[in-house]
Protein backbone atom coordinates (compact mmCIF):
# COMPACT_ATOMS: atom_id res chain seq x y z
CA UNK A 1 0.00 0.00 0.00
CA UNK A 2 1.82 3.38 -1.08
CA UNK A 3 2.52 5.74 2.02
CA UNK A 4 -0.15 8.29 1.47
CA UNK A 5 -2.81 5.66 1.21
CA UNK A 6 -1.65 4.31 4.70
CA UNK A 7 -1.35 7.50 6.20
CA UNK A 8 -4.80 8.66 5.01
CA UNK A 9 -6.47 5.11 6.54
CA UNK A 10 -4.57 5.39 9.89
CA UNK A 11 -5.83 9.00 9.81
CA UNK A 12 -9.40 8.13 9.47
CA UNK A 13 -9.14 5.00 11.82
CA UNK A 14 -8.09 7.33 14.67
CA UNK A 15 -11.05 9.80 13.52
CA UNK A 16 -13.07 6.73 14.00
CA UNK A 17 -11.78 5.95 17.62
CA UNK A 18 -12.14 9.66 18.38
CA UNK A 19 -15.65 9.48 17.88
CA UNK A 20 -16.52 6.19 19.76
CA UNK A 21 -14.76 7.95 22.46
CA UNK A 22 -16.97 10.40 22.26
CA UNK A 23 -19.96 8.66 22.20
CA UNK A 24 -18.30 6.78 25.50
CA UNK A 25 -18.37 9.84 27.29
CA UNK A 26 -21.43 10.64 26.48
CA UNK A 27 -22.83 7.01 27.43
CA UNK A 28 -20.73 7.75 30.74
CA UNK A 29 -18.93 4.27 29.99
CA UNK A 30 -15.50 5.38 32.30
CA UNK A 31 -13.37 4.37 29.08
CA UNK A 32 -10.18 6.18 28.50
CA UNK A 33 -9.16 6.27 24.69
CA UNK A 34 -6.42 4.17 25.27
CA UNK A 35 -8.60 1.24 26.97
CA UNK A 36 -11.20 1.92 24.24
CA UNK A 37 -8.52 1.07 21.13
CA UNK A 38 -7.83 -1.68 23.19
CA UNK A 39 -11.31 -2.83 22.95
CA UNK A 40 -12.07 -1.99 19.63
CA UNK A 41 -9.01 -4.21 18.66
CA UNK A 42 -10.23 -7.01 20.48
CA UNK A 43 -13.48 -6.97 19.08
CA UNK A 44 -12.38 -6.54 15.45
CA UNK A 45 -10.96 -9.99 16.30
CA UNK A 46 -13.87 -11.67 16.98
CA UNK A 47 -14.19 -11.00 20.31
CA UNK A 48 -17.86 -11.19 22.41
CA UNK A 49 -18.96 -7.40 23.17
CA UNK A 50 -21.01 -8.62 25.88
CA UNK A 51 -18.28 -10.86 26.96
CA UNK A 52 -15.64 -8.18 26.71
CA UNK A 53 -17.99 -5.61 28.43
CA UNK A 54 -18.38 -8.84 31.58
CA UNK A 55 -15.15 -9.06 31.78
CA UNK A 56 -14.58 -5.08 31.70
CA UNK A 57 -16.89 -4.58 34.77
CA UNK A 58 -15.14 -7.64 36.40
CA UNK A 59 -11.80 -6.43 36.20
CA UNK A 60 -13.03 -2.51 37.82
CA UNK A 61 -14.34 -4.54 40.62
CA UNK A 62 -11.26 -6.61 41.16
CA UNK A 63 -9.46 -3.07 41.23
CA UNK A 64 -11.68 -2.90 44.08
CA UNK A 65 -11.02 -5.72 46.09
CA UNK A 66 -13.46 -8.42 43.86
CA UNK A 67 -12.10 -12.06 42.63
CA UNK A 68 -10.94 -12.80 39.03
CA UNK A 69 -12.90 -16.80 39.43
CA UNK A 70 -16.26 -13.96 38.98
CA UNK A 71 -15.38 -12.91 35.67
CA UNK A 72 -15.36 -16.62 34.43
CA UNK A 73 -18.20 -17.51 35.83
CA UNK A 74 -20.55 -14.17 35.24
CA UNK A 75 -19.19 -14.50 30.97
CA UNK A 76 -19.88 -18.27 30.94
CA UNK A 77 -23.01 -18.82 33.07
CA UNK A 78 -24.99 -15.66 31.50
CA UNK A 79 -27.27 -16.43 28.35
CA UNK A 80 -29.41 -13.48 26.59
CA UNK A 81 -31.73 -13.67 24.52
CA UNK A 82 -32.71 -10.67 21.95
CA UNK B 1 -2.10 -19.30 15.80
CA UNK B 2 -0.63 -16.01 15.08
CA UNK B 3 -4.53 -14.76 15.74
CA UNK B 4 -4.23 -16.26 19.22
CA UNK B 5 -1.65 -14.91 19.94
CA UNK B 6 -2.66 -11.38 18.65
CA UNK B 7 -5.54 -11.58 20.95
CA UNK B 8 -3.64 -12.69 24.07
CA UNK B 9 -1.57 -9.86 23.24
CA UNK B 10 -4.34 -7.39 22.91
CA UNK B 11 -5.98 -8.88 26.56
CA UNK B 12 -2.44 -8.33 28.27
CA UNK B 13 -2.62 -4.60 27.17
CA UNK B 14 -6.12 -4.50 28.66
CA UNK B 15 -5.13 -5.75 31.46
CA UNK B 16 -2.46 -3.59 31.88
CA UNK B 17 -4.88 -0.30 31.15
CA UNK B 18 -7.85 -1.57 33.84
CA UNK B 19 -6.02 -3.32 36.49
CA UNK B 20 -3.63 -1.50 38.64
CA UNK B 21 -1.10 -4.18 38.50
CA UNK B 22 2.54 -3.01 38.92
CA UNK B 23 4.50 -3.93 34.97
CA UNK B 24 7.23 -6.05 37.24
CA UNK B 25 4.06 -8.44 38.62
CA UNK B 26 3.89 -10.00 35.14
CA UNK B 27 2.98 -13.75 36.71
CA UNK B 28 -0.60 -11.74 38.31
CA UNK B 29 -0.95 -10.33 35.02
CA UNK B 30 -0.63 -13.32 33.12
CA UNK B 31 -3.00 -14.44 35.61
CA UNK B 32 -5.41 -11.70 34.53
CA UNK B 33 -4.60 -12.55 31.25
CA UNK B 34 -5.48 -16.29 30.80
CA UNK B 35 -8.67 -16.31 32.95
CA UNK B 36 -10.06 -13.11 30.53
CA UNK B 37 -9.47 -15.42 27.28
CA UNK B 38 -10.82 -18.31 29.18
CA UNK B 39 -13.89 -16.02 30.03
CA UNK B 40 -14.13 -14.77 26.74
CA UNK B 41 -14.36 -18.20 24.75
CA UNK B 42 -16.28 -19.93 27.39
CA UNK B 43 -19.56 -17.35 27.25
CA UNK B 44 -22.60 -18.10 26.43
CA UNK B 45 -24.02 -14.40 25.31
CA UNK B 46 -25.43 -14.15 22.06
CA UNK B 47 -24.67 -12.06 18.54
CA UNK B 48 -25.16 -8.36 18.36
CA UNK B 49 -28.24 -7.44 16.88
CA UNK B 50 -27.73 -4.43 15.27
CA UNK B 51 -31.37 -3.37 14.88
CA UNK B 52 -31.62 -3.82 18.92
CA UNK B 53 -28.45 -1.37 19.27
CA UNK B 54 -30.14 1.06 16.63
CA UNK B 55 -33.16 0.76 19.06
CA UNK B 56 -31.66 1.31 21.77
CA UNK B 57 -29.33 4.56 21.15
CA UNK B 58 -32.60 6.24 19.66
CA UNK B 59 -34.10 5.55 22.73
CA UNK B 60 -31.56 6.87 24.83
CA UNK B 61 -31.51 9.88 22.33
CA UNK B 62 -34.87 10.46 23.00
CA UNK B 63 -34.89 9.67 26.67
CA UNK B 64 -32.16 12.95 26.75
CA UNK B 65 -34.85 15.07 25.56
CA UNK B 66 -37.61 13.92 27.73
CA UNK B 67 -35.83 14.77 30.67
CA UNK B 68 -34.57 18.32 29.11
CA UNK B 69 -31.05 16.93 28.75
CA UNK B 70 -31.16 18.40 24.83
CA UNK B 71 -27.74 19.17 24.20
CA UNK B 72 -26.48 15.54 25.40
CA UNK B 73 -29.33 14.04 23.14
CA UNK B 74 -28.13 16.26 20.55
CA UNK B 75 -24.63 15.40 21.29
CA UNK B 76 -25.03 11.88 20.81
CA UNK B 77 -27.07 12.09 17.70
CA UNK B 78 -24.28 13.90 15.57
CA UNK B 79 -21.87 11.36 17.52
CA UNK B 80 -23.86 8.45 15.56
CA UNK B 81 -24.24 10.95 12.64
CA UNK B 82 -20.41 11.44 12.61
CA UNK B 83 -19.60 7.77 12.62
CA UNK B 84 -21.36 6.17 9.94
CA UNK B 85 -18.69 7.08 7.09
CA UNK B 86 -16.70 5.52 9.34
CA UNK B 87 -18.71 2.68 9.86
CA UNK B 88 -17.64 -0.61 9.13
CA UNK B 89 -19.18 -4.39 10.09
CA UNK B 90 -17.94 -4.18 13.73
CA UNK B 91 -19.58 -0.74 14.33
CA UNK B 92 -22.76 -2.22 15.75
CA UNK B 93 -20.74 -4.59 17.99
CA UNK B 94 -18.86 -1.53 19.10
CA UNK B 95 -21.90 0.74 19.95
CA UNK B 96 -23.27 -3.00 21.41
CA UNK B 97 -20.35 -2.95 24.12
CA UNK B 98 -20.68 0.73 24.68
CA UNK B 99 -24.32 0.18 25.62
CA UNK B 100 -23.39 -2.35 27.77
CA UNK B 101 -20.96 -0.41 29.70
CA UNK B 102 -23.01 2.68 29.64
CA UNK B 103 -23.76 4.21 33.21
CA UNK B 104 -26.72 5.71 33.96
CA UNK B 105 -25.94 8.86 31.09
CA UNK B 106 -28.98 10.37 31.56
CA UNK B 107 -28.60 11.10 34.98
CA UNK B 108 -24.89 11.20 35.23
CA UNK B 109 -23.34 12.49 32.44
CA UNK B 110 -22.15 16.18 31.38
CA UNK B 111 -22.12 18.00 28.38
CA UNK B 112 -18.48 19.51 29.37
CA UNK B 113 -17.33 15.91 29.62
Amino acid sequence: MPPNERAEKQAAAQQAVDILHEIATILNCHLDRRTLSICISMIENGVNPEALAAVIKELRQEGQGGQIDAAAAAASSSTRRR
Amino acid sequence: MAHLAHLGALTGDLVAAVTAIPENQTARRDEYRDAILQSLRSHRFTRTNQFEVEKHLRGLEEHFHVLGRDALGEALRQRLNAIEPHRTQFTPEILHFLLELADQPVKKSNISD
